[in-house]
């Protein structure tokens, strides 16, 4: 059983350089990891997938938090995160954008904040740093787990993975500091 | 949907024992049986060592293409791909035949469309899987179980799940902590550990279990506990009676054909210690045999098989000329021709796109020749070269 031969490697990149493709759906995660098969993850079953995510997102809530779709694209949604309480960035409203690959849940959602925020594992351009959406990713994780992981490092950064060097410098030395330019921050962009 | 299957199937549940766990049941039987990667009703299951379920498409698109692969759930390692578990199979055909039905055409719809099909029973198809080892190996208590597999659909959608639906082929007895060899056949977890053999053989089909020793299924464990509760408590005496009675494990009644068996497994978990490199790996190629994915070292492609998927055996089953059938369907018998292929070795891959990148570089120069291509200056360039390689 050569699982591919139906489709990723050979069609997308017609006898050569097998790896690099990706196929249709969500390549660009630079040849590695690549699954045969990429066309039987079609819309349909990848779209049923995150309907079933809509449908219980709209049943049963998260709190302080909220994701569904932006238009009438299935795969392009928005995300709103209350800044948690207790930390420096309550009363906070953060904007972030989901984008679903056309082979979810087998690649991870690509998650950005759309809201500036003063955090180490966010960077300028609001990429975040998350274990969960890159090696860590696995099918059996939802949109509304991956939200919680995000509301938790929010609170919890994670200095010693950091995006932005000079914010995680100031977390572990001047906390207090750092405290006061993300409350500042979240009083400019995200109110 | 799904809930007005569960809600028919409570309400028409009226032997003793589904009774007693009506009330949970309606509400648990179509999330114990959920697919964790695409949340819908599991459709032809696989149950990996862990214990975890999942679609036959799910955890082969989940995968990994050059790498051992990682449940979903709980991230623990396997390297091969399990054959689907033909006794769930067939009690979720009878526990919610119409879903069941309903997730049929639409995977039907997908395989399709992609022109690649997981194995199909349907009607006297049902456990094709077993039949083919079957021949002669199998003893008198596996043919009196065998007449049930080929029952027409109907009969056995209008017949309730009872205790004969979830036997344990071993022990004759309703299962008790249930769990799923590699070949997708399930025996109790008691009465694999007192096989004792090292790398445990599939009774039923005869088939070795390579990897670890299967974890209990989960949800399988769940249901019979639910469903049966009286006979599940029951098993569990009765098992931990035994268990107390014979402390120590009886010595595996073929403990040369075990021995054997695990010089093979060793042969075969070696390639995967020696393969740091990763330059054996024949991406995206797995076994249609023993199902290892992907496959380390020699790959035997079939030259008969027409289907686009194709056929292949690791070195280590090609040795033992498995008579098995392709794992997508494949219409292999055991009189076609083999060739070795290494088109898909990840040495080679890598060489070809470095030929590719190669090409495409060469095809800039190319384009930028075209913009001096005045005469003199070509004549100036051609001077100086010459002036340099004289130098």
């Amino acid at each position: 059983m050569s699982y591919n031969s139906t489709g990723g490697l050979q069609p997308s990149t017609s006898g050569g350089g097998g790896i690099s493709g990706g196929g249709s759906g969500g390549g660009g995660v630079g040849g590695v990891g690549v699954r045969g098969w990429p066309s039987a993850t079609s819309v349909s079953s990848s779209g049923k997938r995150i309907q079933k995510e809509m449908l219980e997102l709209n049943t049963d809530p998260l709190t302080d938090c909220y994701a569904g779709p932006k238009g009438d694209n299935l795969y392009h949604w928005v995300s709103t995160i209350i800044g948690p309480q207790g930390s420096p960035y309550e009363g906070g409203i953060f904007f972030l954008d989901i984008i679903f690959p056309g082979d979810y849940p087998f690649k991870p959602p690509k998650v950005t904040f759309k809201t500036r925020i003063y955090h180490c594992n966010v960077d300028s351009a609001g990429n975040l740093n998350l274990e969960i959406l890159k090696d860590g990713w696995s099918p059996a994780l939802t949109i509304s787990k991956v939200l919680v992981a995000i509301k938790s490092i929010i609170t919890n950064a994670d200095p010693y993975n950091p995006l932005n060097l000079n914010i995680a410098e100031l977390y572990l030395t001047n906390r207090a500091k750092h405290d006061e330019i993300a409350a500042e921050w979240t009083r400019r962009f995200a109110k | 949907m799904a809930d007005r299957e569960t809600a028919k199937f409570s309400a028409s549940s009226s032997s003793s024992a589904e009774e007693e766990a009506g009330g949970t049941l309606s509400n648990e039987s179509s999330s114990l049986f959920q697919c964790c990667v695409c949340l819908d009703l599991l459709y032809k299951p696989i149950v990996l060592a862990c214990g975890h379920s999942s679609c036959f498409w799910c955890v082969h698109k989940a995968m990994h293409q050059w790498r051992e692969s990682h449940c979903a759930i709980c991230r623990r390692p396997y390297k091969h791909f399990p054959s689907i578990c033909q006794l769930l199979h067939l009690l979720l055909l009878k526990l919610e035949p119409a879903d069941y039905k309903r997730r049929e055409m639409e995977v039907l719809e997908e395989e399709k469309n992609a022109g690649v099909y997981s194995p199909q029973f349907v009607d006297s198809d049902v456990g094709k899987l077993h039949t083919v080892n079957d021949n002669g190996t199998s003893t008198a208590n596996i043919k009196d179980r065998r007449p049930e597999d080929f029952e027409h659909l109907e009969n056995i959608i209008k017949r309730k799940v009872s205790v004969d639906d979830v036997m344990c082929s071993l022990c004759e007895r309703m299962l008790y902590q249930p769990a799923v060899l590699n070949c997708g056949h399930v025996y109790c977890q008691s009465c694999l550990s007192d096989l004792s053999g090292e790398p445990l053989q599939c009774h039923v089909c005869q088939s070795l279990h390579p990897g670890d020793f299967p974890n209990v299924c989960l949800n399988l464990g769940h249901f019979l506990e639910e469903v049966f509760p009286r006979e599940y408590a029951m098993r569990r005496e009765e098992v931990q009676l035994k268990k107390a009675q014979r402390p120590t494990a009886n010595p595996s009644p073929n403990s040369v054909q075990a021995q054997k068996a695990t010089e093979k497994i060793g042969l075969r978990d070696m390639y995967f210690c020696l393969s740091e490199d990763m330059s054996d790996v024949h991406v995206g190629v797995g076994c249609d045999s023993c199902g290892v994915y992907p496959i380390i070292g020699k790959r035997y492609k079939c030259k008969d098989c027409t289907e686009a998927i194709g056929f292949d055996l690791c070195e280590a089953c090609y040795n033992t000329s498995s008579k098995l059938p392709g794992r997508f369907n494949q219409q292999h018998t055991p009189d076609h021709k083999f060739e070795l292929d290494d088109s898909q070795l990840l040495r080679n891959i890598l060489m070809r796109s470095a030929l590719q990148l190669d090409i495409s570089e060469q095809g800039h120069q190319l384009v930028s020749v075209p913009e001096d291509d005045d005469p003199h200056d070509y004549e100036n360039h051609d001077d100086e070269g010459n002036g340099y390689e004289e130098k």
